[in-house]
């Protein structure tokens, strides 16, 4: 009996807890700005806050003309243990309570990922697109923009986790790719993430074997099954053709005939699925390439047979 | 009299003979890199390596030898378009690799391998050169099947790849930081201006048009307000001519964004009319965007703008004389 008092005693702490924790501000800013000691531009500057940043509201003043919030924040967004807080000019705040907050949240994640495209463009801008994309179902789970922002912040992760793994090695976590699906299931973005997961899946080199384009093939053609509708269900559909048209060379080199046989026309009918289903993209003319190089015997894959 | 209708009717005769023969020619491209020989045989000498999309002016004769067929081709391996001369090489190349005007499906199967070599551009580590096959395999598309559904949207890839290679050259150069648009070397234009030509009032004439206004913006704004004011101007008004266009709605916020950097080069030059005119221009064209262009990312861009305008949020650094990115 005390026992289960004291679970509820528990209970009643972390309801609190949470009710506190909800009933706090948060928010993001669209420009980088200083964290200040105090609500002055002239005091002393304790971190850079960068675009897309998670923030916590704790107050609000006006100094000097110009309104000011206090804000708390992780200080490493790798490592949460620790958090800062400081000052912030409130121009460039944005909160769950602005006036289509999600809009211009989403709005100047676009810009940044702009940036990041460009030569020459802003430094560290494809991570400010990720942390603002981040933030709009985090502070607008109702916004019709939530479902493309997480995904595209997924995606943006994901792409620089793969850049990352050529030079550190260590391997893109799924976790994020997976929330997508598991928030948007059955969504265009779900699917979006479901294709970018079969990279964990693929071979790193395939060495001139046979097995990493056999298996590699029938997870795309099982993508392109599973998700039709998916705007990547050709893209699926053409690398598993691809990769068919590929196993031809390689059995050929091996001088497995038959098997080779079997790959192109494999190869050879995936290809015209590709052109039947896919008439108006870019898909059909890569299928018909590949179908008229199955024809001609022309090699993908190795060095070319004389 | 009989003397100028018997020039007229040989003149006629030799143009008819001649342009029969130029149909009669079967004329194409390379769809993969291949070597050339000497003679239709893999063991005799090698003259060149031929790449994608180099412009097959001729198959002259077609073999079997070794089990396999071999085509006499005379290929135009090198251009210099400074010095407008050509280099052109005849031999043997596997006819597999040729895809001619006699081709079944030749427009779609030259297409699809330009739009792979595009692909192979963009990736990390993708084949070198491949943005360059692509430019070549996307004009021969449209040089040897004009009437091709296809012919319009290569010619335009092909002008846009030419287009974004020489801009990216451009800006290697000391003059690409000139203010004004004379004073440095630009783009070359010819390609675009074919696009105009060939397809006028289409998707890819608008595209042209717009790709076109590079070569009139200022290499650097050095603070002046003259140049913001002339390029918004130049970007409305091809919102305006161009309202079906897919870049209406980003040509409307470039116009905006820059009405939005004047605000603050005037403000720091103490003309507040001018600088609460500029404001106005920017939130009417920002908010132009948001009405008209619900469904794409425009439009959270735009009220990101009208939110910074509201709020004062600086565009335009005056102090280091350099847009806020």
């Amino acid at each position: 009996m005390v026992k289960r008092g004291r679970q509820f005693g528990l209970a009643i702490v972390l309801a609190l807890a949470s009710a506190t924790c909800s009933a706090a501000e948060r928010g993001t800013v669209i420009r980088e700005a200083a964290l200040y000691g105090s609500a002055s531009a002239n005091s002393q500057k304790v971190a850079p806050v960068e675009r897309g940043r998670d923030l916590t509201v704790l107050e609000r003043s006006d100094s000097g003309g110009q309104p000011w919030v206090k804000i708390s924040m992780a200080a490493d967004e790798a490592r949460i243990s620790r958090e800062v807080t400081g000052w912030v000019p409130a121009q460039a705040l944005i909160t769950a309570s602005t006036a289509n907050g999600d809009q211009i949240v989403f709005g100047e994640a676009v810009s940044s990922e702009h940036q990041a495209e460009e030569r020459g463009g802003r430094k560290g801008a494809a991570e400010d697109a990720m942390r603002l994309y981040a933030r709009v179902p985090e502070l607008y789970p109702g916004s019709p923009l939530a479902a493309e922002a997480l995904w595209r912040s997924a995606d943006i992760r994901w792409q620089l986790a793969k850049a990352d793994f050529l030079r550190s090695g260590t391997q893109p976590e799924e976790k994020y790719l997976n929330a997508v699906i598991a928030k948007f299931p059955q969504s265009k973005q779900a699917e979006l993430a479901a294709y970018d997961l079969l990279e964990a899946k693929l071979c790193p080199e395939w060495r001139g074997l046979a097995e990493c384009p056999e298996k590699e093939s029938g997870l795309f053609e099982q993508y392109a099954r599973e998700h039709a509708q998916s705007p990547k269900a050709a893209e699926a559909l053409y690398n598993a053709a691809w990769r068919q048209a590929a196993l031809a060379d390689i059995y050929r080199i091996d001088n497995e005939m038959n098997k080779s046989e079997a790959a192109r026309k494999k190869a050879t009918a995936l290809a015209q699925q590709i052109a039947g289903q896919f008439a108006q993209s870019d898909w059909k003319p890569r299928a018909m390439d590949l179908t008229y190089k199955l024809e001609k015997k022309i090699p993908i894959y190795g060095q070319v047979i004389e | 009299m009989l003397t100028w209708k018997r020039s007229a009717l040989a003149l006629w005769v030799a143009v008819a003979i001649a342009t029969a023969l130029a149909q009669e020619k079967e004329q194409g491209t390379l769809i993969s890199e291949v070597d050339m020989y000497v003679s239709p045989d893999t063991t005799s000498q090698k003259l060149a390596r031929a790449t994608r999309g180099r412009n097959v002016i001729l198959v002259m004769e077609r073999t079997n030898m070794g089990g396999r067929s071999w085509s006499h081709v005379l290929v135009v391996v090198d251009v210099d378009l400074e010095r407008q001369s050509e280099r052109q090489i005849s031999g043997w190349v596997p006819s597999s690799v040729v895809v001619t005007t006699a081709t079944p499906n030749g427009d779609q199967i030259i297409y699809g391998e330009a739009v792979d070599s595009e692909n192979q551009a963009q990736q990390r580590g993708g084949r070198r050169h491949a943005d360059e096959d692509a430019m070549r395999l996307y004009y021969r598309l449209y040089e040897y099947f004009p009437s091709s559904p296809l012919a319009g949207e290569a010619l335009w890839r092909a002008a846009d790849i030419r287009w974004q290679r020489e801009k990216a050259d451009t800006r290697l150069r000391p003059s690409s930081r000139e203010m004004d648009a004379s004073m440095r070397e630009g783009m070359d234009e010819t390609t675009m201006k074919l696009v105009h030509k060939k397809f006028p009032h289409t998707k890819w004439a608008d595209l042209a048009s717009y790709d076109l206004i590079d070569n009139k913006l200022c290499g650097s704004w050095r603070g002046e307000a003259k140049c913001p004011e002339k390029e918004s101007d130049m970007y409305e008004k091809y919102a305006r001519e161009h309202p079906q266009s897919p870049k209406a709605a980003e040509a409307l916020y470039n116009a905006a964004w820059r009405q939005a950097a004047l605000v603050d080069m005037y403000k720091a030059a103490h003309e507040n009319d001018k600088s609460e005119k500029a404001r106005k221009k920017s939130m009417e064209l920002a908010q132009e965007i948001a009405g008209h262009f619900a469904e794409s990312d425009w439009r959270p861009q735009a009220l990101e703008l009208i939110y910074a305008l509201q709020q004062g949020i600086p565009t335009y650094d005056v102090e280091n004389k350099k847009p806020i990115s």
